[in-house]
């Protein structure tokens, strides 16, 4: 990484994030078909789409742990197609997954913690995520494991918030929560899109346009619709023969 | 076996009388010290299990090669003149060379063969690792062989190697029990690596990354750490420790440094990680409290003349396996996944 940071630094204007004609495969069953995509600074964007089309995959590939086989990936400018995953998060992407996928066995703090990459500054941060979900701040010493669906969903926006991320990749948090749960979960997100832009995958359509800017509408591993939000709902007629609502 | 069972021993004048503190002592001090021997040849073989989902075979041979190295160590630098300090300062001179000599080792081998392997079914790094001892144990007879030591039994110039305050021979005074000099240096050593473990999974950010990758790799890695390096740090350290517990058993009269060594530490060591609960070292450490007292009080029990047979108290450490197996297969500490990835 060291050695090509000044040559690989990128544009300050260029995307966060740009995926250009990825082809991607899951041994031999080809998902992705070609997607391109990008996300800017400070906005919020929504993949929307049935379930198995592609979307968890998209964000796997722009986090390089289901590298595409052609395409590219780059970050704010750089490419990074093929590079390992750990290289690609410390350039500033978050990975917020579906299932919330908590160590268990590790505290409320120690899951805060170990997102934490500017090691200088753990603390700071930690207090940084318990401003912002001061709920954690109670639950900090219980293992992970044993929380509520919807306190793991915090743990996991707080992890994506204590990383020093610029691009925050969110996939279906609203996924098994409780509609007044959803609510909170809505509200921590609109509080990290404060600092960070976001990538969303959301099955809760109305939600997903109500937390974001642009829309990537997407069917059979491409990206078949791109618009912003405003005015569409899911009476839309295009976004009700892809979505099957 | 019915003659041995049969054989009441001679000095067996009441056998509930015999039970005062200095028996309870005694076993005790006995079953602590083999405790501390199992958590040490089987806390690296549980770190590198519990991160990779590795189960390395070549653990116990590895453990001879640290035993035979250290071993070398002492017989280089201790003659007969050297006083007790001397001893025990080349002693921990031995277990620091051969704890950094088989970290590197252990690393080496994680880059350039564990690694490649991955990405393929568990099948494969058991295979490899399995490969890996028959080359360390041959290595091993050759070299000896060629020094013109017998490879089967107890490298007895290494254990005499011991200061004289530690000698099975030279037995103290405990509540009127004869407590061995050794067994206490077992217990003591077998702390401090115990601490040293835990201060180190739990007290660094080092630790608490390999925690967290214990559970979830993927996530981990997204999370920024680089679990690869993770992978050879802690296959690297597991060895370490397997090694340097080696160097330990070199100066014991029941086990001491010889080829079968690898066999005989490998098999206690995966009933520990087993019983403990696969990958978690809190688990491993309970078991090997279990299984050090189970055996260490089997020993009194088959050996002091109520009943003897001495190879009963290795059989009972088997079926305390069998037993947690049925009773409770997921381990001591151990939850329903670990490992995976």
């Amino acid at each position: 990484m060291s050695a090509t940071d000044d040559a690989a630094t990128g544009a300050e204007d260029a995307p966060l994030l740009d995926i250009e004609d990825a082809q991607t495969y899951y041994g031999e069953s080809h998902v992705l078909q070609g997607v391109s995509l990008s996300v800017d600074r400070g906005e919020t964007v929504a993949l929307v789409g049935r379930n198995g089309v592609g979307k968890t995959t998209t964000l796997r590939t722009a986090l390089q742990l289901t590298p595409p086989r052609t395409g590219t990936v780059r970050v704010g400018g750089v490419d990074v197609t093929g590079d390992p995953t750990h290289e690609v998060a410390t350039r500033g992407l978050g990975w917020i997954p579906e299932d919330r996928r908590m160590f268990e066995q590790l505290t409320v703090d120690e899951n805060v913690r170990v997102a934490v990459t500017d090691t200088d500054a753990v603390d700071a941060k930690r207090e940084l995520a318990y401003e912002a979900f001061p709920d954690l701040r109670e639950l900090r010493d219980r293992k992970t494991g044993n929380l509520s669906g919807g306190q793991q969903q915090m743990v996991a926006i707080a992890r994506g918030l204590v990383g020093d991320n610029d691009l925050l990749l969110v996939d279906e948090p609203s996924e098994g929560l409780a509609p007044q749960i959803v609510e909170a979960v809505a509200e921590a997100l609109r509080t990290v899109a404060e600092d960070a832009a976001m990538l969303l995958v959301e099955q809760n359509f109305p939600l997903a346009m109500d937390l974001a800017d642009r829309f990537y509408l997407m069917d059979g591993g491409k990206i078949v619709h791109e618009d912003t939000t405003e005015g569409v709902t899911s009476d839309d007629e295009m976004i009700r023969r892809y979505l099957g609502t | 076996m019915i003659d041995a069972v049969a054989a009441l021993g001679p000095a067996a004048p009441g056998t509930l009388a015999q039970v005062d503190a200095g028996t309870v002592v005694s076993v005790l001090v006995d079953g602590l010290s083999k405790a501390a021997i199992y958590v040490m040849i089987a806390a690296g073989l549980t770190l590198i299990f519990g991160l990779m989902g590795v189960l390395n075979f070549a653990h116990g041979s590895l453990t001879m090669l640290g035993a035979y190295a250290g071993g070398l160590v002492l017989v280089v630098a201790i003659s007969s003149g050297s006083g007790a300090l001397t001893r025990l300062a080349v002693f921990f001179a031995a277990v620091v060379a051969v704890f950094a000599a088989l970290t590197a080792v252990g690393a080496a081998l994680e880059v350039t063969l564990v690694r490649p392997l991955y990405d393929r079914p568990p099948l494969y790094q058991i295979l490899l690792t399995f490969g890996l001892t028959l080359i360390f144990d041959e290595f091993a007879r050759m070299v000896v062989e060629f020094y013109g030591l017998q490879p089967r039994s107890a490298w007895q110039e290494a254990v005499g190697t011991k200061p004289e305050f530690l000698a099975e021979s030279n037995a103290y005074d405990v509540a009127g029990a004869p407590v061995v000099g050794l067994d206490l240096f077992e217990i003591v050593l077998g702390v401090v690596t115990v601490a040293a473990i835990w201060g180190f999974l739990t007290r660094t950010r080092y630790g608490l990354y390999i925690r967290a990758g214990s559970e979830d790799a993927e996530m981990a890695e997204a999370l920024g750490i680089n679990i690869r390096r993770a992978f050879t740090v802690v296959f690297g350290v597991g060895v370490g420790v397997a090694g340097a517990a080696g160097v330990l058993l070199a100066w014991d009269t029941a086990w001491g440094a010889s080829v079968p060594l690898g066999a005989e530490t490998l098999l206690p060591a995966f009933v520990v990680v087993i019983i403990g609960g696969l990958g978690t070292f809190r688990g491993t450490v309970l078991a090997a409290l279990l299984v050090g007292m189970v055996d260490g009080l089997m020993t009194y029990v088959f050996n002091s003349g109520i009943v003897e047979f001495p190879g009963l108290p290795e059989l009972t450490v088997f079926l305390t396996l069998v037993v947690m197996l049925i009773v409770r297969p997921q381990g001591l500490a151990g939850v329903e996944e670990v490992g995976g990835h």
